[in-house]
């Protein structure tokens, strides 16, 4: 035997003795379950895993849903069936929190819709464009590349200290402004601007990784069609339209889930912005759902579980929405 | 109509040359194959007669008018790719209209070219697929049908055979010839596969290191290699090269047999054999000789000679080639 050969049995002897040890018990288990049950053994473990992390919490959250009191222990609260969800989805005009029992829920239920629509819709926009130029043939490509990636590597409450620094009344947006001779603006205080703010910030600190995505599929769009496309004398717009988009397409559906995910849960960097002001213009329902069950001097966890009960049910609706147009494209 | 005409064209990648002052004039109506090893500049070369690259110096003529810098689309050639590029989000008719609507044609006459090109293809039950679920014959049908809807000058065709299978191959080979002779365009294909080009073309172009090493018809170049690099790339198996024990005529050095001219004779060059493989009609068979020299002979009929065996082979005179200290033909 090699000396090589001889390192290797020996390096790996203790996981032969490990193998040699659970096999009988591997044998009579496959004996025992059959072939189902052998595939159902090593799925254990990461079985394990996501009931421990994700079904327990859901079901805890469904079960906190339908209690109240400000009691942590659930074994403690009482419990109110639908109460919880009564409150929050009770209205006269669900287009007019005033009139809303929960008027604060519906404030930030349509704050995260306008933040989703603009932030997902300049997100894709831009990381498309961004894609796009950094897909030509640039000098100091990898410079570029890097340059837009990098805020995605920055945290969160980071991205929005960095932003509250540039845009509070003496920060360094209203100092060049006022250098420029232009009257400095409330950033963070005016409604419009402080909403304004969120979604750009937000689309600044992700728009890299979602511009990687897509420039990953650009990348893979064969070379050879854009040539045949020249041989035909196709214009720019036509091949942007015609052969870019349609053959991106994945693409842009799993970056359209992913932002819209995401847009949903806003929070941290907004948070730490502008704390979800001025008034309530910023606040968004994580927001929302963290200081109803956690922050707020009057705590009520069984309505935060409720009202992220209710943001959960609306995500997995869009995404499978979604997941089912891009199926259908597929098919087609 | 489609005379291509390249006058010391030369094309580099930064330092590398790729194409060397290539000068050669392809009159209209002939099929030229150029064929070279990978890495020669075939594909560069097509390239370069498409638009789709500029040359470094030189120029490009098609029909007589300097094409250069014309876009590719101005040119009024069509390109079949080595992987087909259709677009695959596009039914068949649809990758066949896409060019054609560029150009704002009347939906009629689209139709009407599409439907011809179809049935000369036999396509005509597959344009309402998509080429995901083409096979790879079908695909290359549907390619040069994208090329036939333009009604170009040229065909210029990059490898497009090299992805189908070996009894495809050679269907489509005979399909690309009919096609030649029906359509009567000029037609450059680019290919690796000696056979395809022996059996295709009008006129054969070898290329080496970006270099015309010789153009001629099929039979004049596998009769009368100009050099040993074309000698030994056209042909299979490759031809014999033995060097010769005194220089002959001409300053000969080196003396060519191809295997299928060597035959068993009673007087002659003695073999010691390597290894035989029984082609069923004839014998392929590997060996040295007494000079260490590597010999390969195609012997007809099923003969099994076994490894160390000793073999006299001989050949006719007139079907030697020989070659200078340059690999230069000379005799």
């Amino acid at each position: 035997m090699s000396l090589g050969a001889r390192v290797g049995a020996a390096a790996t002897a203790p996981l032969r003795a490990l193998a040699a040890a659970l096999d009988p018990a591997m044998r009579g288990w496959q004996r025992l379950a059959g072939r189902g049950g052998m595939i159902g053994l090593f799925l254990l473990p990461n079985l394990a895993i996501f009931t421990i992390f994700v079904l327990v919490p859901i079901g805890l959250n469904v079960a906190y849903s339908m209690t109240g009191g400000a009691q942590v222990f659930l074994a403690d609260r009482p419990f109110v069936g639908g109460e919880q969800y009564a409150r929050l989805l009770e209205c006269e005009n669900h287009l007019r929190p005033r009139t809303c029992r929960d008027d604060t829920f519906w404030t930030a239920v349509w704050n995260t819709a306008r933040f989703v629509v603009l932030q997902v819709g300049l997100m894709t926009g831009a990381a498309l464009v961004t894609a796009l130029i950094l897909n030509r043939s640039l000098p100091a490509k990898g410079f570029w590349r890097a340059v837009f990636f990098f805020p995605v590597l920055l945290s969160p409450v980071v991205v929005g200290l960095i932003w509250r620094w540039i845009l509070q009344r003496q920060g360094l947006a209203n100092l060049v402004m006022v250098e420029g001779g232009l009257e400095p603006v409330n950033w963070l205080v005016d409604r419009f601007w402080a909403f304004a703010a969120a979604v750009g910030v937000s689309v600044w600190a992700h728009l890299g990784f979602y511009a990687l995505i897509l420039l990953a599929g650009l990348q893979a769009i064969p070379k050879d069609l854009y040539e045949a496309a020249e041989m035909d004398g196709t214009r720019p717009w036509r091949v942007f339209r015609r052969i870019t988009l349609p053959l991106l397409t994945p693409n842009l559906a799993v970056v359209v889930v992913l932002a819209l995910i995401r847009a949903v849960q806003i929070f941290d960097e907004a948070y730490v912005l502008t704390g979800g002001g001025p008034g309530t213009a910023t606040m968004f329902l994580t927001q929302y759902i963290y200081e109803t069950g956690f922050a707020s001097p009057v705590r009520n966890p069984g309505l935060a579980a409720a009202a992220s009960i209710l943001m959960a049910g609306v995500l997995v609706v869009l995404t499978l929405l979604r997941l089912s147009r891009q199926r259908r494209a597929a098919q087609r | 109509m489609g005379a291509i005409t390249l006058e010391a064209i030369s094309k580099s990648f930064g330092p590398v040359e790729v194409i060397r002052d290539v000068t050669l004039e392809i009159p209209e109506g002939e099929l030229c194959v150029v064929v070279g090893p990978s890495g020669s500049g075939k594909s560069t070369l097509l390239r370069l007669i498409a638009g789709l690259d500029r040359p470094t110096r030189g120029r490009v003529l098609i029909d007589g008018a300097d094409v250069t810098a014309r876009p590719a689309a101005d040119r009024g050639l069509a390109m079949v790719f080595q992987s087909y590029a259709l677009y695959p989000h596009m039914t068949v008719r649809q990758n066949l209209a896409f060019g054609l609507e560029n150009s704002r044609m009347a939906r009629a006459e689209i139709a009407r070219r599409i439907d011809e090109a179809a049935r000369m293809l036999e396509i005509d039950g597959l344009l309402e697929r998509r080429p995901g679920q083409l096979s790879g014959g079908q695909r290359q049908r549907v390619a040069i049908g994208r090329a036939i809807v333009r009604e170009p000058v040229a065909f210029l065709l990059d490898e497009p055979l090299s992805n189908l299978d070996a009894e495809l191959r050679g269907a489509m080979r005979a399909e690309i010839a009919a096609l030649h002779r029906r359509l009567g365009r000029t037609m450059i294909h680019v290919t690796h596969d000696q056979i395809e080009a022996m059996t295709l073309a009008d006129r054969i172009v070898v290329l080496r290191d970006g270099r015309v090493e010789q153009v001629d018809a099929p039979l004049d170049l596998f009769n009368r290699p100009a050099n040993r690099f074309v000698a030994g790339f056209i042909g299979a198996p490759s031809m014999n090269f033995l060097t010769l024990p005194v220089p002959g005529p001409g300053g000969a050095v080196t003396l060519g047999v191809r295997p299928q001219h060597l035959r068993l004779v009673e007087r002659g060059l003695t073999v010691r054999v390597e290894a035989a493989e029984n082609l069923g009609a004839e014998t392929l068979v590997h060996g040295t000789t007494v000079t260490g020299e590597r010999l390969t002979a195609l012997l007809p009929g099923q003969l099994r000679p076994r490894a160390g065996e000793r073999l006299v082979l001989g050949h006719d005179p007139a079907d030697e080639h020989r070659f200078d200290t340059d690999g230069r033909r000379v005799g």
